[in-house]
C-alpha cells in the first residue's frame, strides 16, 4: 500500500534530502521543513521507494503532498 | 469461586483456546483457572507475570466468536472483582463478537455489568486488554474503559462491522481498514500499543503487567552513571530532533512507549527509573515542531491521570515552543481539550519532576508541569529559554511602533539590538530561577541523579480517582 506522507502543518520546503527513486527505511529523514522557526524534519514512517513531491522553496499547507513511499 | 488446577492438554492446538492464551501471558506452570470447564465463552485465571501476581480473563472464540453471554459477564465480573480485592493487575484477552443474540437483553444486561465492574475498577488496580481478534460492540468498549489497550495484527475493534456501515452510510471498508492495528493505532488513539503478531502483543501485555503491578521502590544511590542526556541533540537550538532516544538515555532500560504514532508530538512511556516504574511525558520537536495541540494535550492528559491513579510518579521533559495555532486546532476544541492536561497535571498528586531542556514558551510551558500547576521540583539545563514567547517575536509585538517608526534600512539592525535586549530581560533561563518557578539549573550529565532524588525526597502518594479514558 503506497503511504502518503502529507505535511502537518504550514512551512517552507528547505532542504530536499532524497531524491525519487530512493529506497528508504522508516526513521530516514525525505525533506527538511522550516516552521515555527525551527528546522522541523520528515521523516519516512514505512519502507520502500520514495517519490518527492516538493522542491526546495515551495511553501506547504497542512495537509499537502510532500512525499509518496511505496 | 473455586480454584481449579487444569493439567495441560497438548492435543489443544487451537492457538484462539483461551487456555493457550492465558498460559502465553502467565509464566509457565503458574496458570490456575478460576472457573471449570462450561459453555459460558468466557475463561478466567490466575498466575504469575514475571513473578507478579496476576488475574487475567479471556473470551473464547472457539465458541460463537467469542461472544459474550450472561454467565461469561459474570465470570469477568468476578475476575475484576477479585484483582481489586487483591490489588493485583487485571488482563483481558480479547476475541469477541459482542454480546450473544440468542440471549437477547439480558446478554446486554451481562455485558454492562462488565463495564460497571471495569470502572469500579479503574484507578485502583491496572487493568490491561490484549485485542488479539474481532472484537466489537460490548467487545469493543470493555477494552476502551481500561488503562492500556494492546492489538496484535488481527486485532480488530470497531462499534459496528463493515456490513452495516455498508448497508447505512455505503461506504466501501474491510475490517482491517475500519478497526485494525493501523486505523486504532495512528488515527482514532484507541489502542495504546500495536503489535505484529499474537504472542508479541502478550509479551507487551506482560511487560506493561510487570511495570504496574511491581512498581519497585526508588533507589537515587542505584543512580551512579552520568549519562549525557542531550548527546542525542543538536548543538543548533532552531534544529528540530527526535526526544525518544533522550527519553532511552533517561531511563535504566528501554521502556514501553504508549501511543507512539498516535499524536506523536507529545511521548508518552512507562518505564523503569533509579529501580522504579515512572511515567515520561516529552514533547517532540520531531513532530509539530513539539507543539501542543488538541489531540495531543488529551493524550498526555489521560496518561497524566492514569500515572496518578495508579501511583506512578512523573517526570516531565520540556521543549515547546507553544500551543499549534489555526483554525483547525480551535475548531477541534484545543481550548477544552488543551484544558485536561491543565487540570491533570494540577490535580496529580504523585511525585512529579519537570526538566525543561531547551524551550518553554507561553501557555505550553504552564501546560508542561510547571512550578504553578504543583510541580515537585523544576530544573533546567544551562541552555533552556523559558518566556512567554521566543525573543523576535516578543519584540515585533512589544516595539511594533518603534520598528515601523525607523527608517526601513535602519529596521534589521534596531530590531536585532532590540531582540538582544529582550533575551537579556526576559529571556533564558535566570528570570525563571529568581522568580523561583525554575528550582536549580543543573547540567545534562547529572539530570538522572538530581531528578532520582527529587522524587525519592517526595512523599509517595496516588490520586484518588479513576482513569476515565479521555
Amino acid at each position: 500500500m503506497a503511504e502518503e506522507i502529507r505535511a502537518e502543518m504550514v512551512a517552507n520546503v528547505w532542504k530536499v534530502v532524497v531524491s525519487d527513486g530512493d529506497t528508504v527505511e522508516d526513521g530516514d529523514t525525505l525533506v527538511i521543513l522550516e516552521s515555527m522557526k525551527m528546522e522541523i524534519p520528515v521523516v519516512a514512517e514505512a519502507d520502500g521507494v520514495v517519490t518527492v513531491k516538493v522542491h526546495e522553496g515551495d511553501v506547504v499547507q497542512e495537509g499537502d503532498l510532500i512525499a509518496i513511499i511505496e | 469461586m473455586t480454584i481449579t488446577s487444569t493439567p495441560l492438554d497438548e492435543s489443544t492446538v487451537d492457538f484462539r483456546d483461551p487456555l493457550v492464551r492465558l498460559r502465553t501471558l502467565f509464566d509457565k506452570g503458574t496458570v490456575k483457572t478460576l472457573t471449570g470447564k462450561d459453555d459460558s465463552g468466557v475463561l478466567t485465571a490466575r498466575g504469575l507475570i514475571d513473578g507478579t501476581p496476576a488475574i487475567a480473563y479471556a473470551t473464547d472464540a472457539t465458541k460463537m466468536g467469542g461472544a459474550m453471554g450472561v454467565e461469561g459477564c459474570q465470570h469477568i465480573v468476578d475476575a475484576i472483582d477479585a484483582a481489586v480485592r487483591e490489588r493485583v493487575p487485571v488482563v483481558g484477552v480479547w476475541h469477541s463478537g459482542g454480546a450473544r443474540l440468542a440471549e437477547g437483553v439480558v446478554a446486554l444486561d451481562g455485558v454492562g455489568q462488565v463495564f460497571a465492574a471495569m470502572v469500579r475498577a479503574s484507578g485502583r488496580v491496572p487493568q490491561i486488554s490484549v485485542v488479539l481478534g474481532p472484537a466489537a460492540g460490548g467487545g469493543a468498549y470493555g477494552p476502551a474503559l481500561t488503562d492500556i489497550v494492546i492489538m496484535s495484527g488481527a486485532g480488530r475493534i470497531f462499534v459496528t462491522g463493515p456490513e452495516v456501515v455498508r448497508s447505512v452510510t455505503g461506504e466501501q471498508v474491510d475490517m482491517e481498514r475500519l478497526g485494525g492495528p493501523e486505523p486504532h493505532g495512528r488515527r482514532s488513539g484507541v489502542a495504546h500499543i500495536t503489535t505484529k503478531d499474537e504472542s508479541s502483543a502478550l509479551e507487551e501485555a506482560r511487560k506493561v503487567a510487570k511495570l504496574l503491578g511491581a512498581q519497585g521502590r526508588i533507589s537515587p544511590a542505584d543512580v551512579a552513571d552520568d549519562r549525557d542526556l542531550s548527546a542525542s541533540m543538536p548543538p543548533e537550538a532552531t534544529r528540530a530532533y527526535d526526544v525518544k532516544p533522550v527519553v532511552k538515555a533517561l531511563l535504566d532500560e528501554p521502556g514501553v512507549e504508549l501511543h507512539a504514532k498516535w499524536s506523536p508530538n507529545i511521548v508518552t512511556t512507562l518505564g523503569r527509573f533509579a529501580g522504579r516504574t515512572v511515567g515520561v511525558i516529552a514533547n517532540n520537536p520531531l513532530r509539530l515542531g513539539g507543539c501542543l495541540d488538541a489531540s495531543s494535550a488529551e493524550k498526555a492528559a489521560r496518561f497524566v491521570r492514569m500515572c496518578d491513579s495508579l501511583g506512578v510518579p512523573l517526570i516531565v521533559l520540556v521543549d515547546v515552543p507553544g500551543y499549534l495555532p489555526g483554525l483547525g486546532q480551535e475548531w477541534e476544541g484545543v481550548v477544552r481539550r488543551g484544558a485536561k492536561l491543565l487540570h491533570a497535571f494540577a490535580e496529580a498528586v504523585v511525585p512529579r519532576v519537570t526538566l525543561v531542556t531547551r524551550k518553554a514558551y507561553g501557555g505550553a510551558y504552564i501546560a508542561m508541569n510547571s512550578r504553578s500547576l504543583g510541580a515537585t521540583a523544576v530544573f533546567a539545563w544551562p541552555s533552556a529559554e523559558i518566556a512567554v514567547m521566543g525573543a523576535s517575536a516578543a519584540v515585533n509585538v512589544l516595539h511594533r511602533k518603534k520598528l515601523a517608526a525607523c527608517p526601513p534600512e535602519e529596521r534589521e539592525t534596531l530590531r536585532a539590538k532590540l531582540v538582544e535586549q529582550q533575551l537579556a530581560e526576559a529571556g533564558g533561563v535566570n528570570r525563571a530561577l529568581e522568580i523561583g518557578v525554575v528550582d536549580d539549573i543543573i547540567k545534562p550529565a547529572e539530570t538522572r541523579k538530581r531528578i532520582a532524588g527529587a522524587l525519592s525526597d517526595a512523599p509517595a502518594a496516588r490520586g484518588a480517582h479513576g482513569n476515565i479514558p479521555l
